[in-house]
Formats: C-alpha cells, structure tokens, sequence
C-alpha cells in the first residue's frame, strides 16, 4: 500500500498534563476513505490538529504525501484541506469573494479563483446566497460554505473533522454526495472523525478506534465487524457499542480482580 | 494552479486588511479627524504667537503640524489589532492559518495595512497642510522625510497595539498603546520651541522623550526651526522601536490558541 498519510509514535501531551495521545501508529493509503473513530476526548481531534500542522507534536514523525512538516510545510498545506467542527468563515464578506479569497491566497489567479468559486457554489447549492454576507447566512448555509473552503484548492488529502454538524439531512446527503464524487473522479483521500457512525459505516473503508490516545484497533470497517461479532452483520454502530461495553467490562472486571 | 508565492500571499494579505479598514473605517477616519481638529484649533487658538522669532519663518502652522501628523497614526493604530481580533472571534484566523502562507505574515499583513492606511490619510493630511500655507524647507524631500518618520512612528504603534490584544485577546486592549503614549505628548515640545519653555523639569523629561525627536525631526523638514541632528536620531529611535514593536506582535502571536 502506498501509503499516502503515515504516522509513527506520534505523542503529543497538554501543558495541564494529559497526555492525549501515547504513541500513534498509522498508515492510510492513497485515495483511501479512512474514518477515525472513537469518544469524546480520546485523541481524535488532537491528531487532526497535529496532522493538519495547527498544533506541534511532542515527539514521533508524520509524513503527508511524503512531505515533512518541520520542512514542507507550505507543500503540505497546499496538499490538504481542511474542515473541521467550527465554522471558519469572515462573517463580513459574501460568499463569493470569500471562495476567491481563498484561491487568490493558494496561489490562483483572479479568474482561476472566480471559475472555481463559481463550481463551488453550484456544487454546494449556494448559488443564490452567493452575494450575501457570511455572516447572515443560515447556519446550514455557513456550514456549507465552509466545507466548501475546505476545497478551493482542490486537495490531494481531505481532513474532515465532524465535516456534518449542524447540517439538515438535504446538505449533509449533498454534502457526502460531493466527497464520495470527489474520492471517486480525482481519487481523493479522505480523512473523517465523526461521531455519525452511520456516515462512516456509509463512506469509510478503513477505519482506526482510538481510546485514551491510544489506536485500539486499525483495519478495515468489515473486518471490525467481523472481529466483534462474527457473521453477525451488525452495523458499525452496533459494533462498536458492542466494541466499547465489552472493553469497559473487561477493564471493571480486571480492576475488580486487582483490589 | 500556480505554484505559491510568498510575496503574492503577502500582497493578498495586506491589501485585504486595507480593504478592512476601508469598510470598518472607523480606526482611520477618527485619526485622521483628531489630527485636522488639533490643526485647526491650535492654530486658531494660539496661531498669534507664531510671529515670535523663534518660530521661524514658518509662523505657528508650521510649527504645530508635526502634532497633527504624530496623533493622526495615535488615532488610527489600533486597527491592525481590532481586524486579528475580528478574525480571531469568527474563526477565521485558523481558515488563514491553514493556508500556504507563512504564519508571522499573517500577523505582519494588518499591521503593515494598518500602517499604510495611515500614511495615506498622512498623505492628505500633508495636501490639507499645504494648502493652509504649511511651509516644506526642503520641498519634496522634505515631503518624503515626513512620510519616512510617519511610516516608523505609524508601525511602531500598531505593531505594540497589535501585540498587547494578541496578548490580552480583547481588542478593546489594542487602544492601550495610544493611551500610554498619549501623555508624551504634552512632555515635549508640543506647544512652545524649547527656547521659550521656562519649566526645568519638563525640559529634561522631553530630552528623554522619543516624541520630541519626532516633533523636531519634522520641524527640521518643515520651517528649519530645529537642527538635522534631531531628524536623524529620530530616524534611529524609530526604527529601532519599529523592529521591536513588529517583534513583540510576532512573538505575542505564539500565544494564539488555536
């Protein structure tokens, strides 16, 4: 596999002292669709951060499309795209120019810029919000928008981090409608934490289940089922209740067992 | 797609802050009418005193010009940090943050709009002096001299006031630089050549004030009422305190919390 995100002993602890994340292994393939799974608080959103280079990890390497982040950082950054659960939108400019902005600031030209936010917001339906402020767009509409900042630039590598909150069924269907289009006409690699796992048990392949800042489990989604409750064909929400209950007895029983 | 340039991101960058400005105007624009109010005013006021010799031949206009120049980048300099703030607040920062761009631009960019908005309402400040019968000894350098240590003085402030609300992360904070220097001031040679200030102790203090070296430096320029040495201190006070200042923001952004 060629692996298109690689991670190795990525460790990263808090000024306050926790330690979100203990050692992380992983690989994900080129044009993968690959879902990070796990509760609140166990690592996930600290691993985006340090892969999309918002935060600095405290020791181990990470390679995104064979670029390092101590050297390549601009590369990087040009590889991927990001959308993550806050809005990141400049409320005072209208959806428009906010899309040319964006090109304009990854290196488009003014009409390179102009033609892609005009694809963007036939693709995002915001066709006819296109003139109005960020600011006073519907939260559904804001979501959209940025989700579509997230792809201006066309990246080789998408990092959605809870990419659906806040959106109705219709966006969030038109939504994975465009990310599936995309992973399947350009071959993008998807990178998705959320906590909708009827959406990753729909897109993902691949998945990884991290607790405590730790990777549990990494493969691909059936084998997980499999793994839980074979030939049970329980949805991946299922299994991974199954998955969590089954871990959290196991680890009352042992601590029981050692007092 | 074209590969990255820095300079071009710089550019996108600087000319939105100044586009910022332009529709939130209200930074620039009190500025600008601080200056012409204290041009009118004093020499309305006192303009009568102007004929004293001391004055030189540029009577008071000319001498009390260099003040309305010094408030009108007071008045205006804390639009680097209110625009960070803005961005901060919405979010957006992280949006910029994620962009090819390198980071310390995006902390230079609105300070360095800041600073060119103000040497633009300098700019017509200057026509407005001019046409009032400001005096230039030096012509159009003398022009440039001003523009030079207006553009020092300008990026000294925002860089401060950017710095202290990256810092506090309230943009109400980014005023506190006008305020601390706002006294300077009045303990220099503000109103009166140091010839006829009588007060001892407010002579000492403006020798040790980086205002009066301002103040003096353009009266140099202006009506050669004072002596080039005091335009080539100010040029050193101002660049120095102009590298400290954009320090201090670039390493006040490493508290952002993104």
């Amino acid at each position: 596999m060629e692996a298109e995100i690689q991670i190795k002993q990525l460790f990263k602890k808090y000024p306050d002292g926790t330690e979100a994340l203990k050692g992380i292994n992983l690989e994900i393939g080129k044009s993968r669709f690959f879902a990070l799974l796990g509760p609140n608080g166990a690592g996930k959103s600290t691993l985006v951060r340090i892969l999309t280079t918002l935060i600095r990890k405290d020791s181990g390497e990470f390679f995104i499309d064979g670029f390092n982040p101590e050297s390549d950082f601009s590369k990087i950054q040009g590889t991927i795209g990001v959308a993550s659960q806050e809005n990141e939108i400049d409320p005072s400019e209208t959806v428009e120019n906010t899309l040319v902005f964006q090109g304009r600031l990854f290196g488009m030209t003014k009409s390179q810029a102009a033609g892609r936010a005009r694809e963007l917001t036939g693709m995002f339906q915001l066709d006819s919000e296109k003139n109005k402020k960020a600011g006073i767009l519907s939260g559904g509409n804001k979501r959209r928008l940025h989700c579509a900042l997230a792809l201006v630039h066309n990246p080789k590598i998408l990092f959605l981090d809870e990419p659906t909150v806040g959106m109705d069924p219709e966006a969030r269907a038109n939504f994975w409608e465009i990310i599936s289009r995309l992973k399947r006409d350009k071959g993008t690699t998807v990178f998705l934490t959320t906590q909708y796992l009827d959406e990753a048990d729909r897109y993902a392949t691949e998945m990884a289940l991290i607790l405590n800042g730790e990777i549990r489990y990494s493969g691909t989604i059936s084998e997980f089922k499999n793994m839980v409750a074979p030939g049970n064909n329980m949805t991946l929400d299922e299994s991974y209740l199954h998955y969590i209950k089954t871990l959290n007895n196991n680890e009352l029983t042992k601590k029981y067992e050692e007092a | 797609m074209r590969r990255h340039n820095m300079n071009s991101a710089s550019v996108i960058l600087i000319k939105r802050g100044i586009v910022k400005l332009l529709k939130q105007p209200s930074a620039p624009l009190t500025g600008f009418g601080m200056s012409l109010f204290f041009l009118l005013v004093y020499n309305a006021g006192i303009g009568g005193i102007g004929d004293m010799e001391a004055f030189g031949t540029g009577g008071y206009l000319s001498f009390v010009f260099p003040i309305t120049i010094i408030s009108l980048a007071m008045g205006s300099s804390s639009g680097a940090g209110q625009t960070l703030n803005a961005d901060m607040q919405s979010g957006y920062f992280k949006r910029l943050y994620l962009s090819p761009a390198p980071r310390w631009i995006l902390v230079i960019s609105p300070i360095l709009a800041d600073t060119v908005s103000s040497l633009f309402f300098t700019v017509l400040l200057i026509a407005i002096g001019a046409l009032f019968g400001v005096s230039f000894q030096f012509g159009f350098v003398s022009v440039l001299g001003i523009l030079l240590l207006s553009f020092l003085w300008s990026l000294t402030l925002c860089g401060f006031s950017a710095g202290v609300m990256l810092r506090t992360g309230k943009y109400q904070s980014a005023a506190i630089i006008t305020n601390a220097v706002f006294p300077l001031l009045f303990l220099s040679t503000t109103f009166l050549p140091r010839e006829l200030i009588k007060s001892g102790w407010l002579l000492a203090v403006s020798w040790g004030n980086p205002v009066t070296y301002i103040l003096e430096g353009n009266r140099y320029l202006l009506a050669g009422t004072s002596s080039p040495q005091f335009f080539i201190i100010a040029l050193i006070i101002f660049v120095l305190t102009s590298v400290l200042s954009v320090a201090f923001a670039l390493s006040s952004a490493k508290r952002i919390k993104i």
